[in-house]
């Protein structure tokens, strides 16, 4: 188990969370206006849905519960961002979001970890989004031989 | 809303510089979300935010964070076919070339197939991409949506 220090060190394996919250039309707006989504169901007054984007933001959830110390020595870089939604998330809604590490790999000198996350509503337990998430360590490439 | 789209059929966005407000909106909008609490908040400097830093861990600069450029892709998605993509949909992107500060940025989707399911929605399929003013390709990727 890799989890409880820093975010670089996070292995195959390891399960992040599961973390609780309640979504907040706050949190709908700001995410949707920081990225130039105006549109009604994320700005307007009410009846807001969850922009499936913002799943991104519960990976920092996970790394918060279980990297406490940080991010470590590197800068992570995002690689690639995969998400399906199966249902809408909506203001009010209690949601718990779980990660599990399935892959580190080592690719062209740069170290590689894909993560899979899932939201799912707590009082009905229906998954609602299924995310997988990879990224890159470090942006400076090291020997093949060092992994 | 009632969608009947071609499979061939394009949509791009207008194109946007990725300026530095534009990439420092994603860096402080991280923790004013985490933190919910309606206030603004910030972090220590990023690699989105801070030339020395970003030096540091041997970018020439600050580059953009992909989500900035999944986000636009995504708004597009919503112009086309509304609040469904929010409800029924799979959006999934690779970042192929870094995004430095005022490159121009147009987000596209082209309808690659289209299809009625056993419930009898329609199915679209489509292939998403950032490119440059260009047409060279930053950010690819692949998108469905099931409409209502």
């Amino acid at each position: 188990m890799a989890t409880g220090r820093y975010v670089t060190d996070l292995d195959v394996g390891d399960v992040l969370g599961p973390v609780e919250y309640t979504l907040s039309s706050f949190v709908i707006r700001e995410y949707s206006h920081i990225v130039e989504m105006h549109h009604e169901c994320f700005q307007g007054a009410d009846g807001l849905i969850m922009p499936p984007t913002l799943i991104h933001l519960d990976k920092l959830r996970l790394y918060n519960a279980a990297c406490p110390e940080g991010t470590g020595p590197t800068a992570r870089i995002h690689y690639e961002y995969d998400a399906e939604v199966f249902a809408p998330a909506r203001v009010g809604d209690k949601l718990s979001v779980i990660g599990r590490i399935k892959d580190r790999y080592l690719k062209k000198g740069r170290e590689y970890v894909l993560l899979e996350m899932e939201l799912t509503n707590v009082e009905t337990g229906e998954l609602l989004v299924r995310y997988r998430d990879q990224v890159i360590l470090a942006y400076a490439q090291k020997p093949e031989a060092s992994a | 809303m009632t969608l009947s789209l071609e499979a061939g059929t394009e949509f791009r966005t207008r194109p946007r510089a990725m300026t530095r407000e534009r990439m420092r909106w994603y860096v402080d909008g991280q923790p004013t979300i985490g933190a919910d609490d309606g206030r603004v908040h910030t972090q220590p400097p990023t690699i989105h935010d801070d030339d020395e830093y970003a030096i540091k861990q041997g970018l020439p600069g600050i580059i953009a964070d992909g989500m900035i450029s999944t986000n636009w892709i995504q708004g597009l998605l919503i112009d086309v076919f509304g609040p469904q993509f929010a409800c029924r949909s799979r959006l999934s992107t690779k970042y192929i070339a870094p995004i430095y500060e005022n490159m121009t940025v147009i987000a596209c989707a082209k309808v690659s197939t289209v299809v009625v399911n056993e419930e009898g929605k329609t199915v679209y399929h489509l292939d998403v991409w950032c490119e440059d003013e260009k047409a060279k390709k930053l950010t690819v990727g692949a998108a469905m949506v099931v409409t209502a």
